[in-house]
């Protein structure tokens, strides 16, 4: 008999075998005991006919196990999809919850600052006039100092109106380079309405060290606006005034709702207000122990309320002190 | 504040638009909050259609009583036909008039009407319709003199732009006019005009009686007496300019005092000379008891702090706020004192604030008036009282204590350029300086102008000076330093790491006033004024803000509440300040299972355990609270909440991060599981009987409890507890025989300890 025809002629059998029943057939036929490769097999006498017959053999074995895998795989897809399930019914509850908005915004300045190499200081919320105002350069005199704005506990005790002493700590104890932000809750005595709470969160950021400048305090703002809202994102700076910073500057943000056009949130102006910046006052770093000819220095306060309120279109801040659920569980 | 260009323009030589002036200022010198029309706008042809009337015919309309039907000639050689309510005029009168198609000041259109039958073509103005005052009881007649159909604008501003600006505290020179002017000047390299003011001539030399008897209190006084002074309204321009600035026109003698205020920023005062006793001016601070009537119509009771400017009787003015009603200045008043004065700023906001007193005039002492400015301002005054009222100038004084000289500052123009990091040429600073009116010296030492001496005063204020100009110059940089290293401490990583475990344990995120009504402890920081009663007390505990948290959640609907919080506690210790300790505080449905669960996900997430002890907490039901070396857990006590709550309030700063967690080898070699159920008395606490077995047998490595049963087959006053334990050695596999000895002596241990009998 002629080996490769009949292996041929099975394997075309076996491919066309539709069922798991057909496929059997078809084995039964051509590999079966009666079949007639079988029937040559025991008759062969001389090896190349036994190797021809073999090799005829293991193919069409190969190929009815290659479809018979095949059949089955169907058949079981076919049985599987009997089962459907309704795949846009709600999985199992996994229930997770939420970080507070501004937690969410205070890891996200730490971690920016901690990619531009600062570290996180923390600092007293209740702390010292001295280290509040006298070291901030804030003359007698200055509004902040009146306890019509801030916190007094006693003469000498306040609580802190912005995270700055954290900074005057942090210049005390050690030497320049400094690279730090400080942030956490401050306290002024604001009546509270849609963009005023008497508790809030500040960020701050201080850099003292040799050849600082205010085109290197301009560059820090700028990349932290855009990380903060967009990499598209144009940075403005006007002039300002704050007792501990000589220039002191304000910074702004282009629009990120308009895109510059003008919309109710930037007043029509196409700028957002951030909040303040500046060069640290040469009498701060005296205060200190620093020599303002030896070092230089920037620093900034923005609040994290604002920012997040900008950010989510949130238009009442005291919302942030309801902590009602269905506020909570959207961000 | 309101400038409006037009008088801006007058004090520098500027062609720059609004927008641009608004512009370099807001980031340069203040904040310009929007640019706003004043008056008639100046669009499309819109200002010619206001022109110059003769009025040719008047008289009733036939068909309205209380209209007149008027010709009107504006020049175009036929007159119009003119329906007026006003009747204060009549044939021959000068008036304004604005044609139709003419869009008016509050943004209408006139049209051609018809009113009561008879078509009018046009419409005659009062001054308030022109914006140029309050007056709307009749129409404006206009001084004779111009011709008809000659445009209003030629005679008196018709409109301006006005900048609404905010200024800061340091800069009490940008309260004016001028000194915007000034700005201006410097930010687009314009000429500033000579500050405005010329002395007319003085006629008498009569004696002005001044005398200062506080001299810190009022550095300057300069008094000058005019007569023949004639009270009436002001001319157009003058009222103008004040309503363009936000300010109403009063009279000629009071609108002059208000113009240069606004103009060159220093207040002046007007005094009926012949109401003051003696003649004279006492400045002094008040005798208690004292009181005075101010021009508000109010009595004020004045205190021995308080500044005023007195005659030889009395208080009459509370000095820099407000005059009084006694020596104001009225139409029948023909001599008038004029105070051109500097007073001391805090004393001025004391008095201010204490009598909730403010004016124009205090807003700006207050911030700080260069005290030589007294002098052009009672120059430019008197100017005006001559022009406008007719005065003559017949008498003066002007007392002054020790003026302050000016400073002296030496700039380095290389520090300039370090500090911008831009580089400004030294010719570029001094020509910024100059055109700031500084006065530059050759090896740049800097004569700073009196009325920058509160702000100017090192080299830095010198070097924010050239900045500020330069600011949109200045590149964006980023420090060089590349030895920075950020990294999150031991703390505030932990702090994050428990956020996330909670969050992960499905609790939801709080913030709550750290300033609340009561706190649990008595010696509780207290603010002492405080603004409202919530806001009383420095808590030292989280937890009852986290119940107000709840309490809002359920009372809106809210399901599966969980909430924690991490904050501050303030801890009265006996120093100066509070302790301040972290805290972290949770609350959630579902009793004492759930809040203990939460506490053992902080502690394991930290890989800590912890050990609890009975314990009691005011909030908390006290057969279901326990303490732990790090705080508290346990269950609302029931009526504070409906349901039922747990709740937890740990010592972050007591739970400590370790850096160092050592490898344990677990695999290597298994653990022999079994299940052991012990019957003992019902008050055995189940952590009393694992700490005692794990005691006993080092290899005992876990002892879980699953299941506590109580009924007949335990028997009255026994509970069934059955524990999943593990042995396992860390050197080998266990044989089943060294575990059954394991089990044996546990047995053994608890029997002896707690009664305890194996159940099998």
């Amino acid at each position: 008999m002629d080996a490769d025809a009949v292996a041929a002629e099975a394997l075309v059998a076996v491919e066309a075998a539709s069922s798991v029943a057909e496929l059997d057939e078809a084995r039964v036929r051509y590999l079966g005991r009666k079949s007639e490769l079988k029937q040559a097999l025991r008759e062969v006498r001389d090896r190349e006919t036994g190797m021809a017959l073999n090799s005829a053999r293991r193919r069409i074995e190969e190929a009815v196990a290659a479809r018979q895998a095949g059949l089955e795989r169907a058949e079981l897809d076919r049985s599987l999809s009997e089962e459907r399930t309704d795949i846009t019914f709600p999985g199992e509850a996994q229930p997770r919850g939420h970080l507070h908005l501004i937690t969410q915004v205070r890891r996200e300045v730490e971690d920016i600052f901690l990619g531009m190499g600062y570290e996180v200081v923390e600092g007293r919320e209740v702390e010292t006039s001295h280290y509040l105002f006298d070291a901030l350069n804030m003359p007698a005199g200055h509004p902040t100092r009146s306890p019509l704005h801030t916190f007094f506990l006693d003469d000498d005790v306040v609580l802190r109106t912005e995270t700055s002493p954290a900074q005057i700590h942090a210049m005390e104890a050690r030497k320049p380079p400094i690279y730090i932000v400080s942030l956490g809750r401050c306290y002024r005595r604001d009546t509270a309405d849609a963009t005023h709470y008497p508790i809030f969160h500040q960020v701050e950021g201080l850099a003292v060290d040799r050849g600082l400048t205010l085109a290197d305090l301009k560059g820090t703002l700028l990349r932290l606006l855009r990380l903060l809202f967009g990499e598209e994102r144009e940075a403005r700076f006007a002039t300002h005034f704050f007792p501990f910073t000589e220039p002191s500057i304000e910074a702004y943000v282009s629009c990120f709702l308009c895109d510059g056009t003008g919309c109710r949130v930037c007043r029509h102006s196409g700028w957002i207000e951030i909040g303040g910046a500046g060069m640290v006052d040469p009498n701060v770093l005296r205060f200190v122990g620093y020599d303002p000819e030896e070092v230089t220095g920037f620093a900034f306060g923005w609040g994290l309320e604002r920012m997040a309120m900008l950010r989510h279109g949130l238009p009442d801040i005291r919302a942030l002190w309801e902590n009602d659920l269905r506020l909570l569980e959207q961000f | 504040m309101r400038v409006p260009l037009q008088w801006l323009r007058e004090y520098v030589d500027v062609q720059a638009s609004a927008e641009e002036i608004a512009g370099r200022l807001s980031v340069s010198t203040c904040e310009v909050e929007r640019i706003v029309r004043h008056g008639v706008a100046d669009a499309d042809g819109n200002l010619g259609l206001y022109r110059v009337g003769r009025v040719v015919e008047a008289g009733k309309h036939p068909n309205a009583d209380r209209l007149q039907l008027c010709r009107v000639d504006v020049g175009e050689g036929e007159s119009r036909q003119i329906v007026c309510g006003a009747w204060n005029f009549g044939v021959g009168a000068t008036v304004a008039v604005a044609l139709p198609g003419a869009v008016l000041p509050d943004g209408q259109r006139l049209e051609e009407v018809k009113l009561r039958g008879e078509s009018s073509s046009g419409m005659i103005l009062s001054e308030r319709e022109l914006e140029l005052g309050t007056d709307n009881s009749g129409i404006l007649v206009l001084a004779d003199g111009p011709d008809p159909g000659t445009p209003l604008v030629e005679l008196f501003p018709l409109g301006d732009e006005v900048l609404e600006i905010e200024t800061t505290p340091n800069r009490p020179d940008l309260l004016s006019i001028y000194g915007l002017a000034r700005e201006v000047a410097a930010l687009f390299r314009a000429d500033l005009r000579p500050m405005p003011g010329s002395d007319p001539a003085r006629t008498a030399e009569d004696e002005v009686s001044i005398r200062v008897e506080d001299v810190e209190g009022c550095p300057r006084y300069v008094g000058r007496a005019f007569s023949e002074v004639r009270i009436g309204p002001s001319p157009l321009w003058l009222k103008a300019r004040l309503v363009s600035a936000g300010m109403r026109p009063i009279s000629n003698v009071v609108d002059a005092t208000n113009f240069v205020m606004l103009a060159l920023g220093s207040p002046l005062h007007a005094f009926d000379r012949l109401k003051l006793a003696e003649g004279r001016i006492v400045v002094r601070r008040a005798t208690p008891g004292e009181e005075i009537r101010t021009l508000d119509g109010n009595a004020r009771a004045l205190d021995a702090s308080d500044l005023v400017i007195a005659d030889a009787a009395r208080p009459i003015a509370i000095a820099g706020i407000m005059g009084g009603e006694d020596s104001e200045v009225t139409e029948e008043t023909a001599s008038v004192l004029l105070e051109a004065a500097n007073f001391e700023p805090v004393g001025i906001l004391r008095t201010s604030e204490r009598l909730s007193l403010r004016s124009e005039a205090s807003g700006r002492w207050e911030k700080g008036v260069d005290p030589h400015l007294a002098e052009p301002a009672a120059r430019l005054c008197s100017q005006l009282f001559a022009e406008t009222a007719g005065a003559r100038w017949i008498g003066e004084a002007d007392v002054k204590g020790d003026l302050p000289a000016r400073q002296v500052v030496q700039l380095r123009p290389e520090r300039t350029s370090a500090l911008l990091g831009l580089e400004v040429e030294a010719g570029e600073q001094r020509r910024i300086l100059e055109s700031l009116e500084f006065d530059v010296g050759d090896d740049l030492r800097v004569t700073v102008p009196t009325f920058r001496s509160g702000d100017v005063t090192r080299e830095i204020d010198l070097i924010e000076e050239v900045g500020r100009v330069k600011l949109d110059e200045i590149p964006f940089t980023l420090p060089e330093r590349r030895e920075m290293f950020g990294r999150l401490t031991r703390e505030q990583r932990l702090r994050r790491i428990v956020e996330d475990a909670l969050v992960g344990a499905s609790f939801s995120e709080a913030y709550t006033p750290s300033l609340v009504t009561e706190d649990v402890r008595a010696d509780a920081l207290r603010i002492p004024q405080p603004q409202s009663f919530d806001q009383a007390v420095l808590r030292t505990t989280l937890l009852p803000s986290l119940v107000e948290a709840a309490r809002h959640n359920v009372s809106v609907g809210n399901e599966g509440v969980a909430l924690f919080e991490i904050a501050r506690v303030y801890l009265p210790d006996g120093g100066e300040l509070p302790r301040e300790e972290q805290h972290v505080a949770g609350i959630v449905e579902g009793g004492f299972p759930r809040a203990k669960g939460a506490v053992e996900t902080i502690l394991g997430s930290v890989q800590l355990q912890g050990s609890y002890r009975r314990g009691s907490h005011d909030l908390l039901h006290p057969g279901k609270t326990a303490v732990t070396d790090h705080g508290v857990v346990g269950e609302l006590r029931p009526g504070i909440l409906e349901g039922s709550w747990g709740a937890f309030e740990l010592d972050l700063g007591s739970i400590e991060l370790s850096d160092h967690l050592r490898y344990e080898d677990l695999i290597t070699f298994p653990p022999i599981k079994q299940d052991l159920a012990f019957s003992v008395p019902d008050d055995v606490l189940v952590g009393d009987l694992a700490e005692a077995a794990h005691a006993a047998v080092p290899e005992l490595r876990k002892m879980v409890p699953f299941d506590v049963y109580r009924g007949e087959q335990v028997g009255d006053g026994r509970k069934s507890i059955a524990f999943r334990v593990e042995f396992r050695s860390p050197e080998r596999t266990l044989t089943d025989e060294e575990a059954a000895a394991q089990r044996d002596k546990i047995v053994n241990v608890l029997k002896l300890e707690f009664g305890a009998e194996l159940r099998s």
